[in-house]
């Protein structure tokens, strides 16, 4: 019988709760949940990266964490939550299919995540073997899943970042020798990407108070 | 010869800042220089690499080449365009400024791409593309203009996030063989490509094809770019397609390069092959009913992607070539088209081709340069891209893989069609009532006769030491640096 080490059971606890954080995307039904989630996740991303920073005795990773815990725990959600506020926080977010066959699919995805991940060997240099790239590649496919489901603009930008956390939760526990800075620049993207995202939202919400992105459909053919 | 490196990057960046704070009557003039400056200094550069003179590759100084012709003429074309066409919400000025320092932004992003060779670099590097190419598309302020903005930057940042997963699998599965801790330089993988675990790298290839692929129009991750290059600036929109889509290729040989080093090209010719003829086909039949002149000219960027995908497919060096030479026409082609068509729609105040008569009756020039771009695109001789596509088929033909030779030039006919409809349509006719003949803007005409002297003149020869270029490129992305 194999022992896990506290720091690989350390590692498997906060990817399991990663995920099980993003599914819940899909039982969300107002956007001030939907940042709230964004915001756990970020704290949970910024928990791994200490830890792979402790066993590495990386500080680059340790600061990293910091930075993330800072931006994307807190500063974040809170800009975000101020421009949930000017579209109305409490209209319910549309969805396209059912909570049950959402998380149908979802399981799906992730079922292959994890036989796509099993036959590659990236033990070497992974802070988390085996489920690492599982993780991370299952939070991009269900961050796609609640982008093209949930059809609101606010609810879309809370989805592409949550997809974020996946490859930067895949940048760190697979490779976290990647160089300190394309971690940084990772960070800057997000900020950069949500003020642009912001700068689309409040364009639609100046022609319609819902922000809902279903009116999107002129461009055709 | 390197000391040009720090000017193509340093004149766009430092223009970016500077037409924001100066009139736009003198931010467009600088805007024209600077584009030409940089050009001239794209070419210095390539032409002193062939003498070994700087660090770059041959794969590098080629996917330079488009950013030259594009943004030389971008530069020159957008005189014009910020005059013509300045329709802000907000003020005519402002928009002015904001257009034009975004262009000098994303040409220099453009610019850095092909500069790189470190695989996570590259990712950060297109990603600043996609943010300042969705602000670029948003500028015109329109709702056609938001929604595609939005489609845009979700599209291509979901996208470019599986690319980033394939850089991250090529750094875990490297990590066996160059340490936990190495730079991710494209070399470094070559180098070591034979011990490299194989269904990682395949693995990663793949989500870099599926990821990047995105950015650069393959089909089906296409969604985005008919919507972004029809509604956008049409500068924009002749950057988008001419630089960006070529941006994400070299992205992708860089990737094929290391996987063909690895695990032999079999594996990579099949994926080209299926995203290839996926390209042509989608970009071929939506050719034939398209209403809106640049959403055409956008499917047939889709297509003319599919076809130099197919050519690296092919694997034969002949084709391999092709492919890359047709890199360089598709980006001088598609730049005259779009500003040819800027031109049209611009005079008939219309995108739509069904309202469009006349061309050549109405601006002689323009619509004359829009019906030999037209041409041009469909694969007709004496341009530029009849010479490459003909490369790439000959060299497909000659392979055991000649029945999806056969099917590309099938494709290319139904394209053909598509292309030459729409093009005699727009072009044909006489003088429509009430709309006066002539056309007098020196620049957007000088920018047009620019571009199209290199659509013909790579048509009627290509120069020996662009030959060597291509063939030492076309050996990179073989895996045979």
């Amino acid at each position: 019988m194999t022992h896990l080490t506290v720091a690989e059971a350390f590692a498997g606890t906060i990817a399991m709760l990663l995920l099980l954080v993003q599914l819940s995307l899909f039982r969300s039904v107002v956007i001030s949940e939907f940042i709230r989630v964004y915001a756990i996740q970020a704290w949970l991303v910024g928990a791994i990266c200490l830890g792979v920073g402790i066993t590495e005795s990386a500080w680059d990773l340790m600061v990293l964490a910091l930075l993330t815990v800072v931006f994307k725990g807190m500063l974040l959600p809170r800009y975000m939550q101020s421009l949930a506020r000017g579209i109305s926080a409490r209209v319910e977010l549309p969805a396209r299919i059912n909570v049950l066959l959402s998380l149908l699919i979802a399981g799906a995805l992730i079922g292959i995540s994890i036989l796509t991940s099993v036959q590659l060997p990236l033990h070497q240099g992974a802070f988390l073997p085996r489920a690492d790239l599982a993780t991370a590649l299952s939070m991009v496919f269900v961050g796609f899943l609640v982008a093209i489901l949930r059809p609101n603009a606010l609810a879309q930008v809370v989805a592409f970042l949550t997809l974020e956390d996946g490859l930067f939760f895949g940048t760190v526990t697979l490779a976290p020798g990647l160089p300190f800075v394309i971690g940084i620049l990772l960070l800057i993207d997000v900020l950069v990407a949500v003020v642009v995202f912001a700068v689309l939202v409040r364009a639609l919400v100046g022609s319609q108070a819902a922000a809902s992105v279903a009116v999107f459909e002129k461009l055709k053919g | 010869m390197s000391g040009f490196i720090p000017a193509v990057i340093g004149i766009p960046l430092v223009l970016a800042g500077l037409v924001l704070f100066i009139p736009s009557r003198i931010g467009r003039i600088l805007t024209a220089a600077g584009g030409l400056a940089s050009a001239g200094c794209i070419l210095a550069l390539v032409a002193g690499a062939a003498s070994g003179s700087t660090h770059l590759d041959a794969l590098s100084e080629l996917f330079l080449v488009p950013v030259a012709i594009v943004y030389g003429t971008v530069g020159l074309y957008s005189t014009w365009y910020v005059r013509a066409e300045s329709i802000g919400a907000d003020g005519d000025e402002r928009y002015r400024r904001e257009f034009l320092a975004l262009t000098n932004a994303f040409a220099c992003a453009e610019t850095v791409v092909p500069l790189l060779t470190n695989m996570a670099g590259l990712w950060v590097t297109l990603e600043v593309t996609t943010i300042l190419a969705a602000l670029l598309v948003r500028l015109q302020g329109t709702d056609a203009a938001l929604e595609a903005a939005w489609k845009y930057i979700l599209i291509a940042s979901c996208g470019l996030a599986i690319g980033l997963l394939g850089v991250v699998v090529l750094y875990a599965a490297g990590a066996s063989v160059l340490g936990t801790h190495y730079a991710p330089e494209w070399q470094s993988y070559v180098r070591a490509a034979s011990k490299i675990d194989a269904d990682a790298v395949r693995l990663s290839f793949l989500l870099a094809l599926i990821g990047f692929g995105t950015k650069m129009g393959l089909a089906p991750m296409h969604t985005w770019l008919p919507d972004a290059h029809g509604a956008g600036p049409t500068p924009t929109s002749a950057m988008l397609s001419g630089v960006l889509l070529s941006d994400a290729l070299y992205v992708i040989a860089r990737f094929a390069s290391i996987a063909n080093a690895a695990v032999g090209p079999s594996m990579t010719q099949h994926l080209f092959f299926i995203v290839g003829l996926l390209s042509l086909f989608v970009g071929a039949f939506f050719l034939l009913r398209q209403s809106d002149i640049k959403r055409m000219l956008a499917y047939s960027s889709i297509e003319h992607m599919g076809i130099v995908a197919c050519g690296l497919a092919f694997g034969a060096r002949l084709a391999v070539i092709g492919a890359l030479l047709h890199v360089v026409n598709h980006a001088a082609t598609k730049a005259l088209a779009f500003f040819s068509a800027g031109r049209l729609a611009s005079k008939f105040d219309t995108r739509e081709i069904e309202r469009i008569r006349g061309g050549v009756a109405v601006l002689p020039v323009s619509g004359t340069l829009f019906a030999l771009a037209g041409f041009a695109l469909a694969g007709m001789p004496p341009f530029g891209p009849f010479r490459s596509e003909l490369m790439i088929l000959a060299g497909g033909f000659s392979t055991s893989s000649w029945p999806v030779a056969a099917t590309v030039l099938g494709l290319l006919l139904v394209a053909f069609a598509g292309l030459a409809r729409w093009t005699i349509g727009v072009t044909a006719g006489d003088l429509p009532e009430g709309m006066k003949r002539g056309e007098r803007d020196v620049a957007a005409i000088g920018s047009m006769l620019l571009v199209f002297g290199v659509v013909l003149g790579l048509g009627i020869v290509v120069p020996s030491h662009f030959v060597a270029l291509l063939e030492r490129a076309g050996d990179i992305v073989g895996g045979r640096p």
